[in-house]
């Protein structure tokens, strides 16, 4: 294994949090490594497009911008390299096509987003049925559509995002199928509205959709996704239980985001239940910083708030360690930044109140319906392995085989969590989240050893005999 | 005050589930306290190997029984751990591996354990998934393994079968003896109960304080990785001469690496960190040893806490100058021995003879408090 | 938008497939007209990929002989592609 690199920071993740920290942290003179596991800078927001040469799309811009500002930066740039291990210290071990790189710094910010959060419903594990952020990723950086019929389905702005992208491209939205009532998105305006940028972007958005007659079925949610071996049909419900079936070769379908919280636990930072902004999260100083000093968490992995907070929070914690490293800061430069977080809360908090009332969602899970994609574990099982009396969250897991699998439990962790918390009548907190192990991601054994000498294996020394 | 019971157990890992089984079977009435669930900590994570390889020479006539007992556990525990009894080698790629190999497979099988030395060509015909580069390899035919994190469930399920107070969630914080019984305070309401046994894991130390009993237990944190699911790249259970490999594949695909490399961990916060180059240098082994290992992908790593006391040797007998009271634990490579071992105890305290001798702690207890 | 569209030929299941280069080699897949990529190891249910960000594992298949997420890897002329999963 190579000798670890020493530097002043690391941060994990390039899209708008990390990107943003990078920057600032190597403008104020800091030695920075940023790492992604994506092949360019950008983040799952603002991903890379498939040619940069876009015509004014803002979101495009954004990326663009930082990807220009990294390459004209001092920033050192580890990307198309996957993080499997973060210790004490702190060290990062990463695998990429150059093999394996190990770094050190005292200072780490980690901006690794969120994943998507879809409640189990019959057939979800259906080909052809995906993620509302996934179609986001096909649509601005693959230039795809999901299919040739689609249904788009959940809640909250990604929806009208996704069908409006899905139009511009010339594709069909059979129809949205939304969760959430019309006046609840009339009642969310005045706060939307504090950020008209992005109120007229969503409101853009959604008016496309109307205006080319698609059908936005308020107030209803998916119920089954049938089909061979891609998705053919969907059934949809209304609150009053007037059941259709949508014929469609595509499902893209969205609950919201759950952050992604890997690195603050298998550093065992403290973290917090904070349903609005997406479950557990690192509990964090004003500065972003964790229980574990040095220890940053930042963007969606630090709750989700969306793009425009991620890139004032990654400022923040890079000017912090900037200033535990002895560098100044502009005092009047931080309380800006605090004043635009604080502002934009505002919007990110009533998008995230749409997101939330899921409880009642994963209450009406039927008992056949897979809750563990990899493992094929199913409602029933679990309810079955708590009617043994059988509570603690990795007890179950051990029993059932949830969250063992490839994910490592991360498409069911949240859902199995809540189901657990309901049958067990306790709350979130009580219940607690899986513990947090390497590695980070899963990783190939043929890259992890790389090519080695029998001889060189630092083998310990033999137990007694 | 609630009832008064024949038999508290302290700590709910394979030694105390054990215990507690079978003195209930045998007519006591038990109340097993368990801080956690049953089995989470050491009994639920570890490798599950059942090996006669890695097994101390003085625990082989146990382990013998042991083996035999997981084999059958179908009949005497009555619920599934996965058990597979498959062939097991340790395996010698240097000159100095060979020597080691030899010798303490030679000193196992003077103490019963049917290990025969083999060249690479035998070895490649019990285990065609072996890689180039073996010198020697000790076969032994009784060995196996089980699906450790079904322990808890199979034992939670014959224990309230025997009629066992199964009190989880439940952290003993104090004993007294009053009045010839014992007064166990715990985190929910106190426990009485006429017998005490410990068997709290690495965490003995601190109970056996509780009694006044003082015997230094080193925790070891043992490092344990899973593959992905894959398909069947070997049969056997793989180690090497040093012990620092264990090594097989699950029907279900995943393959667990393990061998005792060590996290970093403690009695208080568990195995919280492990670390890069020792997982590398694990898999490094697992990947020399067999080598379509390479095409799976690591899915999860892990550690636990087992305890070891100054000579090695297991902590189960009485607690001397304490009547009635009893420790269980200290087995290393307990989770093929603890089964026997714990059951012996159980013997001793229904007032039966056990078949073999048990390891009183007397032997561990510090000199100066011997003299006492 | 000016997109220079080269189509390429994968193998897939060992039968050539023409699909467009750029992006994964999931969305070029299912572009293609090609949704299923594996059966789940227990129950044997169709899958395809789900999260195209890497994390859900949907898509993990044999491509070019190694275990590899084709969400996160880009199409090449001539690529082997094995779909199916583990056994
Ligand atoms: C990673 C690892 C791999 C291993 N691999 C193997 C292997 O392959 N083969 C093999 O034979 N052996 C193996 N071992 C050894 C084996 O697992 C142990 O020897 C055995 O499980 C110990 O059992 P125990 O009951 O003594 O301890 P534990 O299983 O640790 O049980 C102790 C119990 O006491 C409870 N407790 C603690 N404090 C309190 C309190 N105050 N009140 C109430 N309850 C309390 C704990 O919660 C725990 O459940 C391995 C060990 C580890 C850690
Ligand atoms: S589609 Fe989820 S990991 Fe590739």
């Amino acid at each position: 294994m190579t000798f670890p690199q020493r530097f002043d920071l690391i941060v994990l993740g390039a899209g708008p949090a990390g990107g943003r920290a990078a920057l600032t942290a190597a403008a104020a003179g800091l030695t920075v490594i940023l790492i992604d596991e994506q092949s360019a800078a950008g983040g799952q927001v603002w991903r890379k497009p498939r040619a940069e040469r876009v015509p004014a799309r803002t979101d495009g811009q954004h990326g663009e911008g930082l990807r220009a500002a990294l390459d004209a930066s001092d920033v050192t740039l580890a990307l198309g390299r996957r993080v499997w291990s973060v210790t004490e210290g702190f060290r990062v071990d990463s695998l990429g096509p150059e093999g394996s790189m190990s770094c050190v710094a005292d200072h780490l910010i980690v901006a690794t987003g969120a994943h998507e959060r879809v409640i189990p419903f019959p057939g979800w594990t259906m080909p052809g049925v995906m993620g509302l952020a996934a179609a986001t990723i096909l649509l601005k950086s693959e230039s795809r559509l999901p299919g040739k019929r689609v249904v788009v389905a959940g809640r909250g702005p990604l929806m009208a995002q996704v069908a409006a992208g899905i139009l511009a491209k010339g594709g069909r939205v059979v129809a949205v199928v939304d969760q959430m009532r019309l006046t609840g998105w009339l009642g969310a305006l005045p706060a939307l509205a504090t950020q008209p940028r992005l109120l007229a972007q969503g409101g853009g958005w959604m008016g496309r959709v109307l205006a080319s007659r698609t059908p936005w079925l308020f107030n209803h949610r998916v119920v089954e996704a049938r089909g061979a071996d891609r998705v053919s049909e969907i059934v949809v419900t209304s609150a009053s239980g007037d059941r259709r079936a949508l014929s469609c070769d595509a499902l893209v379908i969205g609950d919201g985001l759950v952050p992604g919280t890997e690195v603050p636990r298998l550093l065992s930072a403290r973290m917090w239940f904070d349903r609005l902004h997406g479950g557990w999260i690192p509990e964090l100083t004003a500065d972003f910083e964790t229980s574990v000093p040095g220890l940053f968490c930042v963007g969606d992995g630090a709750g989700i708030r969306g793009a425009l907070q991620a890139g004032t929070s990654g400022e923040l914690a890079a000017l912090a360690v900037a200033r535990q490293l002895g560098r100044k800061t502009e005092p009047a430069r931080l309380a800006r930044l605090r004043r635009a977080f604080a502002r934009a809360s505002c919007f990110s908090d009533a998008v995230a109140a749409m997101l939330s009332g899921q409880t009642a969602d994963v209450a009406r899970i039927g008992p056949d319906t897979i809750v563990c994609r990899c493992e094929d574990v199913s409602r029933s099982e679990i309810d079955a392995a708590m009617a043994e009396g059988i509570r603690d969250i990795n007890q179950i897991k051990h029993v059932t085989r949830c969250g063992m699998g490839p994910c490592q439990g991360r498409m069911c962790g949240d859902t199995v969590q809540e189901l657990v918390a309901l049958g067990s009548r306790r709350s979130r907190e009580e219940v607690g989240a899986w513990t947090g192990r390497p590695p980070l991601r899963p990783v190939p054994l043929g890259d992890l050893v790389g090519s080695f000498d029998y001889g060189d294996i630092p083998v310990p020394e033999p137990a007694p005999l | 005050m609630s009832a008064r019971y024949d038999l508290c157990v302290v700590g709910g890992g394979i030694h105390g589930c054990t215990v507690a089984l079978f003195a209930a079977r045998g007519g006591m009435t038990v109340v097993l306290v368990e801080r956690g669930s049953l089995c989470r900590e050491a009994s639920g994570v570890n490798a599950g190997t059942l090996t006669m390889q890695m097994t101390r020479v003085a625990l082989i006539p146990y382990a013998l029984e042991a083996h035999a007992m997981w084999a059958s556990a179908a009949t005497w525990l009555g619920h599934d751990v996965g058990v597979v009894v498959c062939d097991g080698l340790s395996l010698a790629f240097t000159q100095a591996e060979a020597e080691l190999l030899s010798y303490r497979a030679g000193k196992r099988r003077e103490a019963g354990a049917p290990i025969d030395l083999v060249d690479a060509k035998a070895a490649r015909l019990v285990e065609p998934g072996l890689g180039p580069g073996v010198m020697l390899a000790g076969h032994c035919k009784i060995d196996g393994f089980a699906n450790a994190y079904l322990t808890g469930l199979a034992y939670r399920r014959a224990l309230i079968e025997a009629g066992v107070t199964i009190l989880e969630e439940t952290a003993a914080t104090a004993v007294q003896r009053v009045q010839g019984c014992f007064e166990v305070d715990t985190t929910g309401a106190p426990v009485k109960a006429a017998r005490l046994v410990i068997a709290g894991g690495v965490w003995i130390e601190s109970m056996l304080g509780w009694l006044g009993v003082t015997v230094p237990i080193k925790v070891l944190v043992n490092q344990l990785a899973v593959t992905e699911r894959q398909r069947p790249v070997m049969r056997t259970v793989i180690g090497i001469a040093s012990g620092l490999l264990s090594l097989k594949q699950y029907p279900h695909g995943t393959t667990v690496i393990g061998g005792g490399w060590q996290a970093r961990g403690d009695r208080e916060r568990g195995g919280y960190e492990l670390l890069p180059d020792r997982l590398v240098g694990n898999v490094r082994l697992a990947c020399h040893a067999i080598p379509a290992l390479k095409e799976a992908r690591l899915a999860r790593a892990w550690a636990g806490l087992e305890a070891e006391t100054r000579d090695a040797l297991p902590a189960v007998g009485p607690v001397p100058g304490v009547p009635d009271a009893y420790v269980c634990g200290s087995v290393h490579s307990g989770y093929t021995s603890g089964p026997y071992l714990a059951r012996l105890l159980a013997e001793r305290i229904l007032g039966r003879e056990p078949a073999m001798p048990l390891f009183p702690i007397d032997r561990l207890l510090d000199p100066f408090e011997r003299a006492a | 938008m000016q997109e220079t569209d080269t189509s390429i030929e994968l193998v897939l299941d060992g039968q050539p497939i023409r699909v467009s280069a750029h992006g994964s080699v999931a969305g070029a897949l299912l572009e293609a007209g090609v949704a299923w990529l594996r059966s789940s190891p227990r129950a044997h249910g169709p899958r395809g990929a789900f999260c195209f960000m890497g994390v859900c594992q949907e898509c993990a298949i044999v491509i070019d002989g190694r275990r590899q997420q084709a969400c996160l890897v880009t199409p090449r002329a001539g690529m082997t592609i094995e779909r199916g999963g583990v056994r």
